[in-house]
C-alpha cells in the first residue's frame, strides 16, 4: 500500500509540509551563511563614519544618508544606468525572442549555431569590453573599416571617445554579450509551448499574431518575466563592459551606479558612504521588486 | 728591558689596532645584498615571504629571477602575488583593513605613501636600516628618486626601485635629413632639433607632419589617454610655470597654465595620428616603433624597445622595431620631466615575518643585484642608482645607450614628483575625468574649473589644515616643482 | 495546397540564411578574439586591420600552459562546475517546494530574490572579513560556497517557472499510483524540465565562470580563476593580446562543447511540422 493512502489527510498533509521544509532548508543555509554577516556589517557601518583616514567604530547619525541626497554625481550615474536599462532591456528580450522563433524549428546545423551562438555570454565581460575597444579602434579596430567600406570615405569614428558615441558604443557591446541569454532561456521555453494548442489554433483559423499573444506569450511568461527580472537586476549592475571600454568617461557621461560604487568603495574607501549607498539600493529595488511582483502575477 | 717591551707593547697594540679596523673596514666592505643574506640564512627555518609585485611582465622579475636566486641562496621560500596595477592600491589596503597578515613585502607607488601611512599599512624602516647599515647604499640611489620616494613625515617606509621618468624620444635620422633641416631654418629660423619649448615642439611637430605624412609618419604622436595624460598633464602644467595649489590651499590648476597646456593640446593633436586621443602606453609604442611618429615622450622602455636588441620570449608582445638606431634621446620640452609613477619597496605593518621581508627588500634594492635586475631582458624596471647609468655592461647594450643612459640620468636629476596627498586618488580621478572631457570637445577653461572645484570640495573632506600639512610637505621637496 | 511545398521551402532557406547570418554577426567578435591569439605584435597593431592571421601557430597557447597560468581555466573549471551542481541541486529542490507547496509563501520567495540585489562592491569586503574568520579566503571550498550561494537565487526562481509549466496532473496522477513525494520529483517533475534545467545550469555556470570582484578579492594565489588571470595580462606598461586571447578560447571551449553536445536536450520533442502554417 502506498504511504499517501495509508495515512489520513491531516497526517498526509504534515508528511508534505516536512517534505517542503527539507527541500527548502539545505539552500536557505548556504544563503543565510552569506547574506546575514554582511547585512548586519552594511548596516552597522552605514551608521559609522569609515574612510580611507578613518578606522574608528564611531557612530556618526544619519550623516552618510544625508550625503547621498545631496551628491549630484550619485543620482547622475542612477539615471545612467536608468538609460542604459531603459535601451538595453527591451532589445535584448525582442531580438532574443525572435532569434528563438528562428531557432525553434528544425534547421540544419542548429545544434552547431545554438552552441555557438552561447559563445558571447561565456566572455568574461572583462575581456568582452577589451574586445570591443579593440574593435571600435580607430586605427586597429575592424570597425570602422567596415563603416568606411559602405559609405565609401573614411570614417575615423571615435567610438568611447566622442559623447554622442558613447553610448551606442556600450549598447552594442552589452546587447551582443546579454542577447544570447534571452535567446537560449526563451528557446528552452517556447519549446515548451503546448504544440496540440497551436494546431488547433491555427486549424480554427487564427492569424500569427493572435496565436502569439493568446497561446504563446502567457505559455512562457513565467520563464520570460524571471529571465528579464534577472537582466534587469544585472543592467542594474552594469560595470565591466562600461569600465573596459569609456571607464564611465567621457567625465562621467557613462558613470553607472556600480562604477561610481567602485570608485568610491574600492578605491578611495569610503566604506561607510558605499554601505550607505549600498542598502539604499537594496531598499529602493526591493520596493520596485515588490510593486512588480503584485501587478504581475508570476505563480499559478 | 723596558725599553722592548714598550716597544712589544707598542706593537701589539698597533697589531690589535690595525686588526680591528682592518674587520672594521672588511664588515664595511660587505656589501649590503651579502649582509642581508646572511642574516636571512640564519632567520628563515623555511619560512616563505609573501611580497606583492604588479602583475604580468614586471612579475617575471621575482618569478624568474630575483626570486630563485634569493630562495638558493639562504632556503628563504618567496611567494609571489601578481596583482593588477589597478587593484594593486585596494588589495594592499584590504588586506591591511582585515588584518590578515597575508602581505609581507609590498611594490608601492610612492604617490600612495602618504594614504597607506595614514592608514598605518606600512612599517617604518630607519631602524633596521641602521641595523644592517644600509644607509651608505641608499644614498647612492639617483637624487630625485632618493629623496623623494622614500621617506613620510622624514621616516623611511621604502625604498625607491624604479627609475620611472618620462623622456623624448625623437627620430634622430629624420631631424639629420639635410632637406628637411634646410626647409625647416628657412621657416622658423632655428636650427630642427629636439625641442626645449612647447612652442617648438608645436612647431617642429606640425612641420615633419605637413611634409612626411604622404609616407605615413606623422611630426609627433603622445599619450592622450586620461589615465596617462594625467601624467604628462602634471609635467607640462609646472613646467609651464603652474602651481597645484596656492597659499591658502585653494586649487590653482584651472589657472592660465592649465587652460593652456589642455588648449594646447588640442591644437596639436591636429598634426598627430588620427585618433591619438586614444592612445596608452601600447598604442604610443606601436606608432613611434613602427616609425609612424617623429617625436613622442614616454617612459625608459620606449627606448629599450626601440632599440630592438631585446630577443626574449617575454617581449613578443611589443611590434618589431623599425627605428633601431634612429632613435635620439633628450629632455621634454621644458626640461623637468615627470617622475611617472615608479615603485618602492615596502614592508607590511601588519607581517608576521618582518625582518624577513625586510632584508629581502634590502637584497632587492641593493647596488649588486638591483644592477642585474634593471638588465634583465623583460624588466620594467629602469635604473634608478648613479651606478646604473654609468654600467659598462648596460653601456654596450646598443649603440646609442649612452646617450640614452646620459638622458635618464639628466632627468633623474631634474625631475618632478607626481602630487601626492591624502586621498590623492580623488584629486587624479578629477583630472582624468576633465581630460576625457577634452576630448569630449568642452571648453578648457569649463573643465578646469570644475576639476578645481571638485579638488577644493576633496580637501574640504580631507580637512584643510590635514591637508594643507601634507602639500605644504610635499611642495617643500626638491622635486615637487621646477626650480 | 500544391503552392505550400514550395513556398515551405523558400522559408526555409530564408531561415537558415538568416539563422547563418545572425549567427555570424555575433560570432565575428569572438572570431577577432580568437584570431588575436595567433597574430604577432605587428599584426594586432596594424592599420588597416589585419582580417588574418599570417600563421596559425599554437605556440601561444603552449606557453600559457608552460607558465603555469592555464591552471587557472581548471580552477575557473572546479569552481564553476562544484558551484553549479551545488546551486542547481539545492535550488531545484527548493524551487520544487515553491512552486508546488508555496512554502514560506510570497515572503520567502520575494527574499530569495533579493539577494541577487545586493550590490557585490558593498558586500566584498564584509564576505572578505566573514573569509578571513572561517579561513576560507584562498580556497575552493570558500568559492564555491559563494558562487553556490550567489547563483541560488537565480536557479530558485528560474526552476520555479519551468516547473510552474508542466501540468499538476501528470504529478498527481503519480501520487495516486503510489508514489513518494521524491519518487514524483525525480521520475516525473525532473524529466520534464529538461530544457529548463539544462538552460538554468549553462548559465548559472557562466555566472560563476565570469565573476571578477570576489574572484579578486577573495583569492591570492592558488585558486586564481580565469577572469582574474585575464586582468595580469593588461598592465600599465604592457597589453599582452595574445595571451588575453588564448586565454579566452581556452576559457571558452569548456562551456561551448558542454553546449554543444547538451543542447539536444534543450528542445523538447522534434516538431511535427512548422508551427505557423
Amino acid at each position: 500500500m502506498s504511504l499517501r493512502t495509508a495515512l489520513s489527510s491531516s497526517q498526509a498533509h504534515e508528511v508534505q509540509k516536512q517534505f517542503a521544509r527539507m527541500l527548502v532548508a539545505p539552500a536557505m543555509l548556504v544563503l543565510l551563511l552569506v547574506a546575514v554577516f554582511p547585512l548586519i556589517y552594511l548596516i552597522l557601518v552605514s551608521f559609522q563614519g569609515i574612510t580611507m583616514m578613518d578606522n574608528s567604530s564611531d557612530f556618526v547619525g544619519f550623516i552618510n544618508y544625508q550625503a547621498i541626497l545631496e551628491d549630484t554625481r550619485l543620482w547622475q550615474a542612477l539615471w545612467h544606468t536608468m538609460v542604459f536599462l531603459a535601451i538595453a532591456l527591451p532589445l535584448e528580450l525582442v531580438l532574443g525572442l525572435l532569434m528563438a522563433q528562428l531557432f525553434l524549428d528544425q534547421l540544419p546545423g542548429r545544434q552547431i549555431m545554438v552552441g555557438l551562438l552561447v559563445l558571447p555570454v561565456v566572455i568574461s565581460p572583462i575581456v568582452a569590453g577589451a574586445i570591443w575597444s579593440l574593435m571600435f579602434d580607430n586605427r586597429y579596430g575592424p570597425i570602422n573599416q567596415v563603416l568606411g567600406w559602405m559609405v565609401g570615405h573614411d570614417m575615423p569614428l571615435l567610438w568611447t571617445i566622442k559623447p554622442e558615441l558613447v553610448y551606442p558604443a556600450i549598447l552594442v557591446a552589452e546587447v551582443w554579450q546579454w542577447t544570447p541569454f534571452m535567446f537560449l532561456l526563451l528557446l528552452a521555453a517556447l519549446a515548451n509551448v503546448d504544440k496540440s494548442q497551436l494546431e488547433s489554433a491555427s486549424i480554427d483559423g487564427a492569424g500569427y499574431w493572435r496565436i502569439f499573444f493568446r497561446i504563446v506569450l502567457p505559455s512562457i511568461w513565467p520563464v520570460m518575466a524571471i529571465a528579464l527580472l534577472i537582466r534587469l537586476l544585472d543592467l542594474f549592475r552594469l560595470f565591466d563592459i562600461v569600465w573596459t571600454l569609456t571607464q564611465g568617461g567621457p567625465g562621467t557621461m557613462t558613470e553607472t551606479l556600480s562604477i561610481f560604487t567602485y570608485s568610491q568603495g574600492f578605491k578611495q574607501f569610503e566604506t561607510s558612504y558605499t554601505a550607505a549607498v549600498a542598502l539604499v539600493i537594496v531598499v529602493f529595488l526591493s520596493a520596485i521588486l515588490m510593486w512588480a511582483l503584485k501587478r504581475v502575477e508570476l505563480s499559478r | 728591558m723596558k725599553f722592548r717591551f714598550d716597544r712589544l707593547k707598542l706593537s701589539c697594540a698597533t697589531a690589535i689596532a690595525s686588526a680591528l679596523l682592518l674587520s672594521a673596514g672588511m664588515a664595511n666592505a660587505q656589501s649590503a645584498a651579502q649582509k642581508a643574506v646572511d642574516a636571512a640564512k640564519k632567520m628563515c627555518n623555511g619560512k616563505t615571504i609573501t611580497i606583492v609585485w604588479e602583475a604580468g611582465l614586471q612579475s617575471l622579475d621575482p618569478k624568474n629571477f630575483s626570486g630563485p636566486m634569493w630562495e638558493k641562496l639562504t632556503s628563504c621560500k618567496i611567494n609571489v602575488v601578481e596583482v593588477p596595477t589597478a587593484e594593486m592600491f585596494t588589495k594592499i589596503m584590504q588586506e591591511f583593513r582585515a588584518g590578515t597578515g597575508a602581505y609581507d613585502a609590498l611594490n608601492v607607488i610612492p604617490s600612495w605613501m602618504p594614504d597607506l601611512v595614514q592608514a598605518g599599512a606600512l612599517e617604518p624602516l630607519d631602524a633596521m636600516v641602521d641595523k644592517y647599515t644600509y644607509r651608505d647604499e641608499l644614498q647612492k640611489i639617483a637624487p630625485t628618486y632618493r629623496d623623494n620616494q622614500m621617506k613620510v613625515n622624514g621616516k623611511i617606509y621604502g625604498f625607491p626601485d624604479d627609475g620611472d621618468v618620462f623622456i623624448m624620444y625623437y627620430r634622430k635620422d629624420i631631424f639629420a635629413d639635410p632637406a628637411l633641416r634646410k626647409d625647416f631654418k628657412a621657416k622658423y629660423n632655428y636650427e630642427l632639433a629636439a625641442p626645449t619649448t612647447w612652442k617648438q615642439f608645436s612647431e617642429i611637430g606640425q612641420f615633419l607632419t605637413d611634409k612626411l605624412k604622404a609616407k605615413g609618419t606623422y611630426g609627433a604622436s603622445q599619450f592622450r589617454e586620461p589615465g596617462y595624460g594625467n601624467f604628462m598633464f602634471q609635467e607640462r602644467f609646472r613646467n609651464e610655470g603652474g602651481k597645484f595649489f596656492d597659499a591658502n590651499m585653494k586649487a590653482t590648476i584651472n589657472g592660465p597654465e592649465g587652460v593652456k597646456v589642455l588648449t594646447d593640446w588640442r591644437n596639436e593633436n591636429k598634426f598627430m595620428p588620427p585618433g591619438v586621443e586614444k592612445f596608452g602606453f601600447v598604442e604610443n609604442l606601436a606608432t613611434f616603433v613602427k616609425g609612424e611618429s617623429a617625436m613622442t615622450i614616454s617612459w625608459p622602455p620606449y627606448g629599450r624597445f626601440a632599440a630592438g636588441y631585446i630577443k626574449d620570449e617575454a617581449m613578443k608582445w611589443v611590434p618589431e622595431s623599425k627605428v633601431a638606431g634612429k632613435v635620439g634621446y633628450a629632455l621634454p620640452p621644458g626640461g623637468h620631466p615627470e617622475l611617472a609613477a615608479g615603485f618602492a619597496l615596502s614592508v607590511a605593518s601588519n607581517s608576521k615575518n618582518k625582518e624577513l621581508a625586510y632584508l629581502f627588500i634590502q637584497w632587492l634594492n641593493s647596488e649588486e643585484i638591483s644592477m642585474q635586475r634593471v638588465q634583465l631582458p623583460y624588466t620594467l624596471r629602469d635604473p634608478f642608482r648613479d651606478s646604473h647609468f654609468t654600467s659598462k655592461e648596460y653601456l654596450a647594450k646598443w649603440p646609442d645607450a649612452k646617450d640614452y643612459l646620459a638622458a635618464l640620468q639628466a632627468g633623474s636629476k631634474t625631475g618632478l614628483l607626481d602630487l601626492s596627498l591624502i586621498q590623492t586618488d580623488k584629486y587624479e580621478e578629477a583630472l582624468r575625468q576633465g581630460i576625457s572631457r577634452l576630448w569630449a570637445g568642452d571648453d578648457p577653461k569649463a573643465i578646469l574649473d570644475d576639476v578645481a572645484k571638485s579638488w577644493d570640495d576633496t580637501t574640504k573632506k580631507v580637512g584643510l589644515d590635514k591637508q594643507k600639512a601634507v602639500y605644504s610637505a610635499w611642495a617643500a621637496k626638491g622635486g615637487a616643482y621646477p626650480k | 495546397m500544391n503552392r505550400l511545398p514550395l513556398a515551405h521551402r523558400l522559408r526555409q532557406h530564408l531561415r537558415l540564411l538568416l539563422a547563418i547570418l545572425i549567427t555570424l554577426f555575433f560570432l565575428f567578435p569572438v572570431y577577432w578574439l580568437a584570431m588575436n591569439s595567433f597574430k604577432t605584435a605587428d599584426e594586432i597593431y596594424a592599420s588597416p586591420p589585419v582580417w588574418w592571421p599570417a600563421s596559425l601557430q599554437l605556440n601561444n597557447y603552449w606557453v600559457l600552459f608552460k607558465d603555469g597560468d592555464a591552471v587557472s581555466v581548471w580552477n575557473s573549471l572546479v569552481v564553476a562546475t562544484g558551484s553549479t551542481v551545488l546551486a542547481m541541486s539545492l535550488g531545484t529542490l527548493c524551487a520544487y517546494s515553491l512552486a508546488r507547496f508555496k512554502t514560506g509563501g510570497d515572503h520567502l520567495s520575494n527574499w530569495i530574490i533579493s539577494q541577487r540585489m545586493v550590490p557585490p562592491i558593498a558586500v566584498v569586503f564584509p564576505i572578505f572579513l566573514l573569509y578571513v574568520f572561517l579561513g576560507w579566503v584562498d580556497t575552493y571550498i570558500g568559492m564555491i560556497l559563494l558562487y553556490t550561494a550567489f547563483n541560488l537565487p537565480y536557479v530558485i526562481w528560474m526552476m520555479r517557472g519551468y516547473i510552474q509549466d508542466i501540468p499538476r496532473s501528470l504529478e498527481e496522477a503519480a501520487l495516486v499510483d503510489g508514489c513518494t513525494h521524491w519518487e514524483v520529483f525525480w521520475k516525473v517533475v525532473l524529466p520534464m524540465c529538461k530544457g529548463g534545467l539544462f538552460a538554468t545550469a549553462i548559465f548559472t555556470f557562466i555566472f560563476a565562470w565570469n565573476e571578477f570582484l570576489f574572484a579578486l578579492v577573495l583569492t591570492r594565489t592558488e585558486v586564481t580563476t580565469y577572469t582574474v588571470q585575464v586582468t595580469h595580462y593588461f598592465g600599465g606598461q604592457s597589453n599582452f593580446w595574445t595571451k588575453i586571447a588564448a586565454m579566452s578560447v581556452l576559457g571558452t571551449l569548456p562551456v561551448f562543447i558542454a553546449v554543444v553536445f547538451m543542447q539536444r536536450y534543450l528542445v523538447r520533442g522534434i516538431s511535427l511540422g512548422a508551427v505557423k502554417g
